[in-house]
């Protein structure tokens, strides 16, 4: 237990009964040397050119996907600004970089603090209401940026094309390893940091907070849960994630466009954390590997994709609302030891909730 | 004078249509409390059934109203089939539907894409020609469009205010447990405000079309106008969402006349976020805070 706000409470606490756990060290050591091996083994084949290119889009992505789930799926907000704050971000690092010449590296750190102001604006009059209110008026955001970013003025949007040519990362001594190679491990370092941040809020007192939200709210308020605040800090939250994410992605494509803006884009993260499994932990980075393999698979299907997703959406949401991870990670616990043996530490508080949402009524 | 009236009229006629899609919305959210974002695919739905029985069959417009209406009702009961009866009453019900209805959204409009292709198409005027008075362009296409949108509202007031099953609904809105026990058919009340529902959003299509170009993304503005509407209207209440209707049409086609078109977006945005700040159950909401 290395969380300095859960030290005090863990006196009091049996270590299972709470939300403060411990990442699995030894899991998360295996992954991240894999994670650094691989550019280097893939690069040397033909074909791992384009591998690695997917893997930088898939760290990207479901950097947006898991703080896009933490808003949507975890605390119940229906959110639909995600994608804006992700061209907040790309935007604002691509204007300092390109018209006022500050260096990328620099420039790419306003773009989450850029992307958590829209989000602290945006949030002040909407947070406080409720459900319908919030699709409303984040829709009616993203919808207004979408189209600023296609008729505003051009030297700020771009115009049609937006902005092209934006100046990318310098990586100095180290560009010896090329620029692919490099730009992997910011997208890696990138993923680590914000799932690393969002898994210690799940397992906080402020992630009990906001299920307890979800779940019961008036226990929630009765409780003494300032439930504004505890959204707009969740929103805010996520935003800067998404923000950093844009920004980087910006800076590794070299240009943005309005297209950002497109409804297929938001199709696709929507897509990625409902099919992976939304309100889990797990499940936005699997949906975000699905989608993104899926994409590459389904090419040929070109036009039918579009169709195929939203039914796949709609499915999803009526037949098995928890998604595929939840599932996936039962099947290989009762696969392991038969089910009903397994020791409580072991169990991951983020399973109860899903059970909860699928089957029954809860606390009333 | 002139500016005034021509932002009068605009506004009737765009506010006409609007209330079409948002009493829809209105409806379903009153009684079976589903936020649809499948409306403007029903929306996108009508208007190529119109532009089918038009342009392909050669049908009078008169018939392509009528198969839009009826397309789209047929579209609103398999979505009740599809994705509202087996939600009903489990939990997580609010963001289960939110998703699935934009799921059905998303592949409504994929499949009109497929089907149409993504050229722009336009539904034909009915009567072409116009009268200028004043200096303001009066289209006789947009009498019609007005004329066939009141007579729509005004006659589904009064089904819900009189008829048996317009009563059916209200009770069912206002309580559906009491209503089941008193013998009011809930699941029946629920697939016919859907069809009815898809119907007026139908109805929205084939009008609006005959203005606008119609292609497969182009339900999505109407909705989301309409959302807005409904809330100002204050959600639920079908008065309120007719005054606001025309009242939010008057106040994006002044600022059309006045600030341009690129302002019309960004003025109702903070508009609504005024609105909700002052008033956040809308114009005639009541206390429509525990609703949600």
């Amino acid at each position: 237990m290395t969380d300095s706000a859960g030290r005090s409470v863990l006196d009091r606490l049996d270590s299972a009964a709470g939300p403060w756990r411990t990442p699995r060290w030894g899991t998360i050591a295996f992954l991240g040397v894999i994670a650094l091996v691989l550019p280097h083994l893939l690069l040397r084949f033909g074909a791992g050119t384009f591998i690695v290119h997917m893997l930088i889009l898939f760290f990207l992505w479901s950097v947006v996907a898991q703080s896009w789930n933490l808003v949507l799926g975890v605390s119940g907000i229906y959110s639909f600004a995600q994608i804006a704050f992700f061209a907040v971000g790309g935007w604002v690092t691509a204007l300092l970089s390109m018209n006022l010449g500050w260096n990328p590296w620099l420039s790419v750190l306003a773009a989450p603090l850029a992307a958590t102001l829209a989000a602290i604006l945006i949030g002040l009059p909407t947070l406080r209401l409720r459900g319908v209110y919030v699709v409303l008026l984040t829709l009616a955001f993203h919808e207004l940026l979408g189209n600023l970013a296609s008729t505003g003025p051009r030297e700020i949007t771009g115009g049609g094309y937006g902005l092209i040519g934006v100046p990318r990362f310098d990586f100095g001594p180290l560009s010896g390893l090329g620029h692919l190679a490099n730009s992997y491990y910011v997208a890696l370092i990138s993923f680590v940091v914000a799932t690393m941040a969002i898994w210690r809020l799940f397992h906080s007192p402020i992630g009990s907070a906001f299920s307890a939200l979800r779940d019961s709210e008036g226990y929630a308020v009765g409780r003494g849960i300032n439930q504004f605040r505890i959204k707009l800090f969740l929103f805010g939250f996520s935003a800067f994630f998404t923000g950093l994410a844009g920004g980087l992605m910006t800076h590794y494509l070299g240009s943005i466009s309005s297209s950002v803006f497109a409804f297929s884009v938001l199709i696709n993260v929507l897509a990625m954390i409902v099919i992976g499994g939304w309100g889990s932990f797990g499940g936005p980075i699997f949906g975000t590997a699905l989608l993104l393999g899926l994409q590459e698979g389904l090419r040929d299907l070109a036009d039918f994709r579009t169709l195929v997703l939203g039914l796949a959406l709609a499915a999803v949401a009526v037949l098995a609302p928890t998604g595929a991870w939840p599932k996936l990670r039962d099947g290989f616990r009762n696969f392991l030891d038969q089910p009903g043996s397994g020791d409580p530490d072991l169990e991951e508080p983020t399973e109860d909730r899903s059970a909860e949402t699928e089957e029954g009524p809860r606390l009333t | 004078m002139r500016p005034v009236l021509q932002a009068l009229w605009g506004g009737i006629l765009s506010g006409s249509v609007y209330g079409l899609m948002a009493i829809g919305l209105t409806l379903i959210w009153g009684t079976v409390r589903l936020l649809n974002l499948a409306h403007g695919a029903l929306y996108v739905v009508g208007a190529y059934a119109a532009w089918t029985v038009l342009e392909i069959l050669g049908l009078p417009l008169a018939a392509a109203i009528v198969a839009a209406v009826v397309v789209a009702a047929i579209f609103g009961y398999g979505i009740h089939l599809l994705v509202v009866r087996p939600l009903l009453g489990r939990a997580g019900w609010d963001s289960a539907s939110i998703i699935a209805t934009v799921g059905v959204a998303i592949a409504l409009t994929a499949a009109a894409l497929l089907i149409f292709g993504p050229r722009v198409k336009q539904i034909p005027p009915v009567v072409p020609g116009s009268v200028i008075f004043s200096g303001v362009r009066f289209s006789y296409q947009g009498m019609v469009i007005v004329a066939v949108a009141v007579v729509s509202l005004l006659s589904l007031f009064f089904y819900l205010a009189n008829s048996r099953q317009g009563m059916a609904i209200r009770a069912v809105s206002q309580d559906m447990d009491a209503s089941a026990l008193m013998g009011v058919p809930v699941e029946t009340t629920y697939a016919r405000v859907m069809m009815i529902s898809a119907g007026l959003a139908g109805l929205a299509g084939v009008l609006l079309s005959s203005l606008l170009f119609l292609s497969p993304n182009s339900g999505f503005a109407p909705m989301i106008i309409a959302l807005m509407v409904t809330i100002f209207g204050g959600l639920g209440s079908v008065k309120g969402t007719i005054v606001a209707a025309y009242l939010i049409g008057i106040l994006e086609s002044t600022v059309q006349v006045y600030l341009g078109g690129s302002w019309s977006l960004p003025v109702l945005f903070l508009f609504m976020i005024a609105v909700l700040i002052i008033r956040p159950n809308g114009l005639f909401g009541v206390t429509e805070a525990h609703r949600l």
